[in-house]
């Protein structure tokens, strides 16, 4: 008759090794906390350093003052103003600076970048150039554009733009330099132009590099707006802080810190979205 | 009539010393399924590189329908291993792409794209992003959109190589209903030796060093398969082992004389 051999170990229907419950699991589910939370952790962290610090004496309100007094200072930079202006109008003059150099340098470094990328020759020409350039602060090089395009607008724009211009460049011309080669030869066994190949396959193959380029570029942007805002500024943010800086008002200094900080954060997470709207198949399996 | 003509075409790339090709010639007409089978470096690939018109050759000649190829052109579409369709356009678009290209009129496009898309069963997922898709359903997404446009020969660069087996062989099955229905030359490379015995109406062994081709076959696995003998029963068939075994052994041979 036969018979089953016994097993060796015992082992029970089920098992449980107290795995944690599965995401579809309905009941039991444990809340897992988002980015976002860590996010405003970290926020709330500084904030409560910056309060303990200032409130316990440790700092003098000359060299840091208390995040109480920089909102009271808001309210007042709101309605009255520093020196002849709102903080609105400041930050208005800042942004229109910005936004137009950001303007210029995509309408710029776009097809330029496109150029360096499609053909060799540009490339080797251009490359010295830009390179020699990008890695100069733009303090330095700023007397030579007072020099040469005067005190106005055109001199703050153009110390931005340059900031931005760089990065838009070499993304793009990167971006155009890698996308998929068999992506374009599938495209011209199809019948595409030279022309076609750049509109239909290697400019939204490159999109996602050149958006890229435009989010480090307008970074570099506003960390060049308060040199821009040295040349015979009298609006702007950059310009607020020096001024407060140059008579030691140390709360309009930090609050003008937060400000661009707060501002160049919000047209970050535009960008961040729009790159994932325009180019949702970046990154993808594909 | 043959509509692609090699003859006796060489490739030396810049700065090589031994020719990717040597002395290759063969015909393809549009009632066959040309493939090329061989190891890694037997120049399959720059083969079909000249054939598309992405390489030049340094000796011999390709004509298509008696014309010199000396670019890529529209009558030779081009499907990779990995697909080269666009990720921003929908499936639809991908496959309407090449004919938007030729500038056809809307009506007939969507026509030719709803019929192609029909053909290769992916009627259901046209409005779906091709990064949603798996590899399969990518791999016929390429070939619809080759079908769409005004090809007259497939030109296929190991199309089913990233696949997994199972996936491998639907794809084989559906190439062959869909060169059957289009009436297109299709020139296939790979290195399955299977695939290229099931599929092949002619089958031409390459070998590297330099890359050239050392046998000729005419398997009629294909034909068999098209009569409605089941694909398994075709893959297990004595005849068929016995063929790949041989070619394996070929294979394994040119190996040795490569090593030594």
């Amino acid at each position: 008759m036969p018979t089953t051999p016994p097993a060796l170990i015992a082992v029970p229907d089920t098992l449980d090794f107290g795995n944690p419950p599965s995401p579809s699991a309905p009941a039991g589910r444990r809340w897992q906390p988002q980015a976002a939370h860590w996010a405003a952790l970290s926020i709330a962290g500084l904030l409560l350093l910056w309060w303990a610090l200032t409130a316990s004496g440790l700092i003098a309100p000359l060299f840091l003052p208390p995040p109480q007094a920089v909102l009271a200072k808001f309210g007042e930079l709101l309605a009255g103003g520093y020196m002849d202006a709102t903080l609105q109008q400041h930050l208005l003059a800042s942004l229109q600076r910005m936004l137009l150099a950001l303007l210029a340098a995509v309408v710029v470094g776009i097809p330029l970048g496109i150029v360096i990328g499609v053909f060799p020759l540009a490339r080797h020409l251009l490359d010295p150039v830009i390179e020699f350039y990008r890695p100069l602060p733009p303090l330095a090089y700023l007397p030579l554009i007072v020099i040469w395009f005067g005190i106005g607008e055109l001199s703050k724009v153009l110390l931005i733009f340059l900031a931005i211009l760089a990065p838009v460049l070499i993304a793009t011309a990167h971006g155009v330099t890698s996308v998929s080669q068999l992506r374009q030869q599938a495209a011209l066994s199809l019948g595409a132009s030279r022309w076609q190949l750049l509109r239909h396959v290697i400019l939204p193959g490159a999109l996602p590099e050149i958006i890229t380029g435009v989010r480090i570029g307008l970074g570099a942007g506003w960390s060049t707006l308060v040199a821009a805002e040295l040349i015979a500024a009298t609006r702007g943010l950059g310009f607020m802080i020096q001024s407060a800086a140059q008579f030691l008002v140390t709360d309009v200094v930090v609050l003008g810190i937060i400000v661009i900080a707060l501002v160049a954060f919000a047209l970050e997470l535009g960008l961040r979205r729009l790159q994932q709207r325009l180019t949702p198949w970046h990154g993808q399996h594909h | 009539m043959s509509l692609l003509q090699v003859d006796k075409l060489g490739v030396t790339y810049p700065g090589q010393s031994q020719p990717a090709l040597h002395q290759v010639s063969l015909s393809l007409a549009r009632d066959e399924l040309l493939v090329a089978l061989g190891p890694s470096g037997c120049g399959k690939s720059t083969l079909l590189g000249v054939l598309a018109g992405f390489i030049a050759p340094s000796q011999g000649r390709v004509l298509f329908a008696g014309q010199p190829v000396t670019a890529p052109g529209v009558e030779r579409a081009v499907v990779f291993q990995h697909d080269a369709l666009l990720p921003w356009l929908n499936v639809h678009d991908n496959v309407a792409f090449g004919l938007k290209l030729q500038g056809a009129d809307a009506a007939a496009r969507e026509r030719i794209v709803a019929d192609t898309l029909r053909l290769v069963g992916l009627a259901d997922v046209a409005g779906k992003r091709t990064w949603q898709l798996s590899g399969g359903m990518r791999q016929r997404v390429g070939i619809a959109r080759a079908l769409a446009s005004r090809s007259q020969v497939l030109l296929l660069d190991e199309p089913f190589g990233a696949l997994d087996a199972f996936t491998r062989e639907q794809m084989q099955q559906l190439l062959l209903r869909v060169w059957q229905q289009s009436q297109r030359g299709v020139f296939l490379i790979t290195h399955d030796i299977e695939e290229a015995l099931f599929l092949a109406t002619e089958l031409v062994l390459m070998s590297p060093g330099p890359g050239r081709i050392v046998q000729r076959l005419r398997p009629t696995f294909n034909q068999r398969y098209r009569a409605g003998e089941d694909v398994r029963a075709i893959k297990s068939d004595p005849e068929f082992i016995a063929l790949r075994e041989s070619l394996l052994h070929s294979l394994f041979r040119q190996g040795h004389e490569e090593a030594a």
